[in-house]
């Protein structure tokens, strides 16, 4: 069962010609010189891999006004064409998110409302607005679109932030528009809903959320029937209030409109499943963290799926070598547990189970090296790639428009310096909707060295002082980062100019000038990690640091400490 | 199933909502024959030198010396004593969220939607012979959430596998203290018992107006009627007006006791079970009167103004005056010994041993409607069995083992220290934690050691 | 005379028998009292067939097979029945806490982190409702514990009977100190609970420094006068019991080593769900140990379902003096049942008696007074029709100090008037008319 989007998406894409024309007939000047000279761009001589399992070595593929014009080997190059060599480069369908928070913006905490313990408060702050959509939190300057995109992102199906009923996600085209509505590509894409409770009010948790979604539903399908009867003839008929809430339910009913579950956890997985089973809406699992008992129940339920690419920290065993055999059983089981979210994803392929990714939770620093654990922990590279192309164009219903890298679909590819997986390959383009994004490259130091192995000298730059400083809505926060040699490794930490405590640094990674970090802090009560990746210049670090589990990133900014 | 909560709207609209073919989860059923026991059946006395034997999951014969049927395991359960499985008639254990705790009704909750099948304290219980549960709502609203009753199959990850296949709906109420003080702390009704009468009276008065309008709705011929607006915690209540679903009810005081008696006396509502019912001593002779029965605890008292005036003898007053009565535990770890919860009343009133057994079999079954499956030893009842190593009523008694529907869940002997079912690779090898009796008696219940989020807060997550 | 009074007394002894029913005496009595023909379980000297044990001024003048019957004694007939030492509860808040949801009826926990002067004993109110609900379960004694910071008072034990806290007194006090550990409270994230027990562990250690100094110069002219460090300068002199509330097994061994560094002698470690973890460790520090409840969950969600039933037994066996508590108050009566879960998980019905009897006197200190039926001791005992481990048995006469105590509690009052409740349906219109 595809998701209800072909028509709109069918509309849409017979309008993208008239559109990228209009384009051409009011080109503007521009002073920056950063725009483009032409819309038409042929990779040459490139490894193209135009859908999972389809490659062609020494292809040429065109891209022109916003869609793939040729594929092939003996092409014609168009004379508009800006030509890039393709030497030893890898073209792949542009990837696509099946379900992240990317664009949006979180809104700012809503305050309590006075009539908080009503059985009925305030539907925004309940949560329940399924007739918003995420469109109104579509930023174009959230930094979100160009790190995914940097990674070879070209679509995500995006989700408002919210409680129990955020709204209806879209589809958006991780490109640089100057206008939101530039990116969509589908409006009202889905209804998306979480276990996410009133903080006081109802419904305070999973069991008013499972009622009240019930008691929505069922009210829509008559409050429809209502709505329906009218419109066809409204003589002598009790006029039918708007309820936009309700209305939003409708789609749903007529399933024109698939439910986004978001469901981390293996139980919240069969808890939508549940609600599917009542109440008969066409369901997607969207963010599945614990899918390894579930494929039967998948199956049952006809959910289509999008897991999450956040993996959990890999445990790290005690060395004492004095420890029990007690201590040594449930380590060993706790690697057991930790290798099932492993292998999981190739555990669904061999169930059957067509799945995408969905990047939500997962900072854009770790999500290419997640993909590369979950490959080595079997699942197929071929496999992973169709589940980042044309896997999720299926389930998303918009695998006549995107997906592959076949004629006619959209201009959206990503272009590397390797095989995707390897590595040490590097993304050197992307093409969103026929825009080309072109990345800085770095060559190896050594042919054949890994590149994450640090040299002495490397590593040496970094070591000594730094003084930060890290930027958020709430004010600047200052303080040093402080780097230096233990034994083999390099150790970090943070100390805060406010008084807080330092915090140490965990993964620090320093390659090809790149440097990044992860540290956790206390956010009352909860272990909140917030990953710092920038890059280094000289004495300057220029970084971000983003807080997966908020969805949010912040400029951090360095400059060593002259040595006293 | 129980899952199918509307049975009395219009097919049409049935077939409008359940669309989807509901999946009956598929348990397993076993067969054994237990050989040469002191079997406690609880309706037909004790049997020496006795074999029961179970097939497909029912108890098919109970005599003595049983032919082994081919392919059949046997247990030989030589000096050994055999009961029914142990039935908590008020639990917490393997539920994700307990308290829907934001508004003074939700009866349109349940605790169906919140099974968590991987809590260890499944197997715990298991492990203290008890093989079914009242999962039940918390207590900080007036008309809380619908309860639901499980069988401990443990091992499962799917939440279906544990639900009590065919057992009544019930629902939770509060009386008391919990309900005023939720009422006190966010400035509304109720904050006295007078409150919680009137706002059961009113739940309930409105309730027969949704259900005349439904009626009407209902009976209208018209192609071209409109519905009224649907409540599920109309719904609901209306369920309970038509005597579908059974109300458990959290009080400790006499006085409310009587007077939720006389307000379902009022509406008509004849199926009610008190629970914890403190001073239901008090009033015994009314509940007899009523059909009410209780399910208490043990000995718990003190721990609250509202159970100052408390006896151990409860359970044996109630027994005496004919109120059918059950002992609960309303934790993790009595539930782990609750044989040893109804041998008190033993000490405290000597009750017999059928009596004080009845007390955690067949009476809390009969209070989860279910008296027809469990609750005692008898053909054509489902092999939920627990077998100990001396008499249950025993405090050295050790549960050996505990079946459900033939299926072994708990054998001592090849008893593995670490059953999480589920680990999670972030969290550290040792981490403890300190039992606090506190925390059990208190930690859904009451007084100021729950801090306010807990009745909203999902405990999982 | 001697025989019309047995048979009295048989003849009193019939209600009982039926129901554990009322004693028409409400008030305890005093006098010469010989406890004939009964099953002695003594603890410390074996098990008195058919003996005789003769009370005097509140002591055991006389206990054996062949005790001779002072003339002047009130004699007891308890053929048939068994006599035990009163059992003690090493770890209550009784007298402390009346409603535990209730502020004012609250008084084991006192304002500040280190109050090591606030004193139990001061506070424990003689007619809270749950002694006489306790005594007459053959809980005759009870350790009551403040709690709170880190060091919240001086615990002390008590009988439970008397009028005034002096009355009550069995002569025995600790300070309690918790021995600072980082499992999280509710809504402490680890990190939080890692901060808090190392701020704890510093402010214990510079504590005990300061009372180590103080208690050098203590009674020197310059010594100011410091309530804490008073109280901690008498543990520092060996005159006073610590009693360190410690668990988890790391705490166990931290805990251990501390003591060691320190050097304080009268030390009993409290708590110790985790001991079976580190038994032989915890044997070989020579530290006894209070431990329970034995009803209890597992401190690991890993750990097997029995840990905690099994924990006093897998001690006890490694060597160490285990004693038992419920750390309950008004369930301090289920302390036999608590004793029952441990014999019957390892421990076995002797050692488990002994753990709620002779080897809580022995870790509180006070062996020579009570904990078992032996001349000279007090006369802190009770009257069974069996094994008090088992929930069948009747307790059918208790005595603290020599005093027989009257077989009455409130719960006991409520179950008489409300068993067969007048008027019954009678007095008023039945509920279903209205």
């Amino acid at each position: 069962m595809k998701l209800q989007l072909r028509k709109s998406i069918f509309r849409l894409v017979l309008l993208l010609p008239i559109l990228f024309h209009s384009i051409g007939v009011n080109a503007q000047s521009d002073p920056t010189g950063k725009s483009a000279a032409t819309q038409t761009y042929a990779i040459t001589n490139a490894t193209i891999v135009q859908a999972p399992g389809k490659v062609m070595e020494a292809g040429t593929i065109v891209i022109k006004n916003g869609l793939i014009s040729t594929v092939g080997k003996n092409v014609t190059i168009p004379d508009d064409a800006e030509v890039i060599d393709g030497t030893d480069m890898f073209v792949y369908p542009g990837f696509i998110d099946g379900m992240s928070y990317t664009a949006a913006k979180r809104p700012e905490p809503m305050a309590r409302p006075d009539n908080l313990f009503t059985p009925n408060p305030p539907n925004d702050y309940a949560g329940i607005t399924p007739e918003h959509t995420v469109i109104s939190q579509v930023d174009i300057g959230e930094k979100s679109i160009s790190a995914m995109r940097k990674l070879g992102f070209t679509i995500s199906h995006t989700v408002p932030y919210g409680r129990m009923l955020p709204g209806s996600g879209a589809l958006l085209l991780l490109s640089d528009k100057d206008h939101a509505d530039k990116l969509i590509l589908a409006e009202d894409a889905s209804m998306y809903t979480q276990f996410t409770g009133a903080p006081g009010s109802y419904p305070g948790n999973t069991l008013g959320i499972m009622a009240k979604w019930r008691t929505l539903y069922r009210n829509a399908t008559y409050t429809k029937q209502h709505a329906e009867m009218y419109a066809k003839d409204p003589a002598g008929l009790e006029r039918p209030t708007q309820d936009r809430v309700l209305g939003a339910f409708y789609p749903v009913i007529a399933k024109e409109k698939s439910v986004f579950y978001r469901t981390p956890s293996a139980l919240h997985a069969r808890r939508a499943m549940r609600m599917q089973n009542d109440l008969g809406f066409n369901l997607v699992l969207g963010n599945l963290e614990e899918s390894w008992d579930l494929a039967d129940a998948i199956k049952q339920h006809d959910a289509k799926v999008f897991m999450s690419i956040n993996l959990p920290k890999e445990p790290k065993d005690s060395d004492d070598e004095e420890k029990t055999e007690e201590v040594a059983q449930l380590e060993a089981r706790r690697m057991d547990f930790y290798n099932m979210y492993l292998t999981q994803y190739a555990g669904l392929n061999d169930a059957g189970i067509k799945f995408g990714f969905s990047s939500m939770g997962t900072s854009a620093s770790k999500l290419k090296n997640n993909l590369k654990l979950i490959i080595d922990n079997g699942l197929s590279e071929e496999d992973a790639l169709a589940a980042l192309t044309i896997d999720a164009a299926e389930l998303l219903g918009i695998d006549d428009i995107t997906g592959t890298l076949d004629v006619g679909k959209l201009g959206n590819a990503v272009i590397t310096t390797g095989p995707y997986f390897e590595k040490k390959s590097q993304v050197k383009y992307v093409f969103v909707d026929g825009d080309k994004y072109e990345y800085e490259t770095k060559e190896p130091k050594k042919d054949g060295e890994a590149e994450e192995e640090i040299s002495e000298e490397g590593m040496a730059q970094i070591l000594g002082s730094w003084s930060f400083v890290f930027t958020t809505p709430q004010g600047e926060q200052t303080g040093k980062m402080i780097f230096e040699n233990e034994g083999d490794e390099v150790i970090g930490i943070l100390q805060n100019d406010d008084g807080t405590p330092d915090q140490d640094m965990n993964n620090i990674s320093f390659v090809n000038g790149s440097l990044s970090f992860d540290f956790s802090f206390d956010g009352g009560g909860q272990s909140i990690e917030v990953v710092v990746v920038g890059d280094v210049t000289g004495t300057d670090f220029d970084g971000e640091a983003s807080i997966a589990v908020f969805n949010v990133s912040f400029p951090l900014t360095a400059t060593k400490d002259s040595p006293e | 199933m129980k899952g199918l909560t509307m049975k009395k709207i219009n097919l049409t609209i049935i077939l409008c909502f359940f669309v989807a073919t509901f999946v009956q989860a598929q348990v397993e059923k076993g067969d054994v024959l237990i050989k040469n026991a002191t079997v406690i059946t609880i309706t037909n006395g004790t049997l020496e030198n006795t074999d029961v034997l179970i097939r497909d999951g029912k108890i098919s014969k109970i005599d003595q010396n049983i032919k082994t049927p081919r392919g059949v395991e046997e247990v030989d359960a030589t000096g050994k004593f055999v009961m029914p499985g142990i039935i908590d008639a008020h639990s917490h254990i393997a539920g994700s969220s307990i308290n829907e705790g934001t508004s003074q009704v939700t009866s349109e909750v349940s605790m169906e939607d919140v099974v968590n099948p991987l809590d260890v304290a499944i197997y715990r219980a298991l492990a203290g012979g008890v093989t079914s549960i009242h999962l039940m709502h918390g207590s900080a609203n007036v008309i809380g959430g619908q309860n639901e009753t499980l069988k401990l199959r443990y091992g499962s990850t799917n939440p279906d596998d544990l639900r009590f296949e065919g057992a009544p709906r019930t629902i939770k109420f509060a009386l008391g203290e919990n309900p005023t003080r939720g009422g006190r702390a966010r400035g509304i009704q109720p904050q006295s018992r007078m409150g919680v009468e009137a706002m059961l009276r009113n739940s309930f008065s409105e309730a027969v107006i949704y259900k005349e309008k439904w009626d009407a709705y209902r009976a209208d011929r018209s192609n071209r009627k409109v519905a009224p607006e649907y409540s599920l915690r109309m719904e609901t209540l209306v369920d309970i007006l038509e005597g579908e679903i059974l109300v458990h009810c959290h009080s400790y005081r006499a006085d409310e006791i009587y007077m939720l008696m006389k307000v379902f006396a009022d509406f008509g509502i004849e199926k009610l079970t008190f629970q914890h019912a403190n001073e239901a001593y008090k009033v015994a002779p009314e509940l007899a009167e009523f059909g009410a029965s209780a399910s208490v605890f043990s000995d718990w008292w003190a721990y609250k103004l509202e159970v100052y005036y408390s006896t151990a003898y409860n359970a044996a007053i109630l027994t005496k005056n004919g109120v059918n009565t059950s002992i609960n535990s309303d934790s993790g770890e009595l539930i782990r010994h609750l044989f040893h919860e109804a041998a008190k009343t033993q000490k405290y009133g000597n009750l017999s041993d059928d009596e004080a057994l009845a007390l955690i079999t067949l009476n809390p079954a009969k209070q989860l409607g279910i008296d027809d499956r469990v609750g005692s030893i008898e053909t054509g009842k489902d092999g939920d069995i627990a077998i100990f190593d001396v008499h249950p009523l025993s405090t050295y008694a050790i549960p050996l083992m505990t079946f459900i529907d033939g299926v072994k869940y708990f054998d001592k002997e090849t008893d593995v220290k670490d059953q999480r079912i589920y680990i999670d690779p972030e969290s550290p090898i040792a981490e403890v934690h300190i039992f606090d009796a506190e925390d059990q008696h208190r930690c859904m219940e009451g007084a100021d050691i729950v801090h306010f989020s807990d009745l909203f807060n999902d405990s999982e997550e | 005379m001697k025989k019309f009074l047995t048979v009295l007394m048989t003849l009193a002894l019939i209600p009982m028998l039926c129901f554990a029913q009322l004693d028409d005496g409400k008030k305890a009595r005093a006098a010469k009292f010989a406890l004939t023909n009964a099953k002695i379980y003594t603890v410390t000297n074996g098990v008195i067939e058919n003996g005789t044990i003769v009370i005097n001024n509140g002591i055991i003048e006389a206990v054996g097979a062949n005790v001779s019957i002072p003339a002047d004694a009130e004699v007891f007939d308890y053929e048939g029945r068994e006599i035990y030492p009163g059992m003690i509860d090493s770890g209550t808040q009784l007298g402390l806490n009346e409603i535990s949801s209730i502020a004012e009826a609250r008084d084991f926990r006192e304002f500040g982190d280190v109050t090591p002067q606030m004193q139990a004993l001061t506070a424990v109110n003689p007619n809270a409702v749950a002694i006489p609900v306790t005594r007459v379960s053959g809980v005759t004694t009870a350790l009551t514990v403040p709690s709170g910071g880190i060091l919240p008072g001086t615990a002390a034990t008590i009988n439970l009977f008397g009028y005034t806290p002096d009355q009550m007194s069995a002569g025995s006090k600790g300070v309690v100190m918790s021995f600072p550990n980082n499992r999280r409270g509710r809504r402490q994230s680890q990190e939080q609970a890692d901060k808090a027990k190392e701020r704890n562990l510093k402010t214990m250690n510079e504590t005990w420094d300061k009372a180590e100094l103080y208690a050098k110069i203590q009674g020197s002219d310059d010594a100011r006068y410091y309530p804490e460090m008073e109280a901690l300068a008498e543990v520092v002199n060996g005159e006073m019991l610590l009693y360190i509330e410690v668990n988890g097994a790391e705490d166990i061994l931290s805990a251990i080593e501390w003591v060691q560094d320190r050097g304080y002698e009268k030390v009993v470690f409290t708590g110790v769900q985790e001991g079976w973890r580190v038994a032989d460790q915890l044997a070989e520090s020579g530290i006894s140990v209070i431990t329970g409840p034995v009803q209890s969950i597992p401190t690991r969600r890993s750990d097997a379902y029995d840990a905690a039933y099994a924990n006093p037994g897998i001690m006890q066996q490694a060597g160490v003096t285990v004693a038992l508590r419920t750390n309950d108050t008004e369930n301090s009566r289920n302390l036999p049942y608590h004793a029952g879960f441990a014999a019957a998980h390892g421990m076995g019905r002797e050692e488990a008696l002994k753990a709620i009897t002779i080897n809580a006197a022995t870790v509180m200190g006070i062996e020579d007074q009570i904990g078992s039926i032996e001349v000279g001791k007090k006369a802190n005992l009770f009257v069974s029709t069996g094994d008090p481990f088992e929930t069948s048995t009747v307790i059918l006469d208790v005595f603290i100090d020599g005093y027989l105590i009257p077989m009455t509690s409130r719960q006991l009052e409520l179950y008489d008037e409300f068993l067969d409740r007048t008027p019954g349906l009678n007095k008023t219109k039945t509920i279903t008319d209205g």
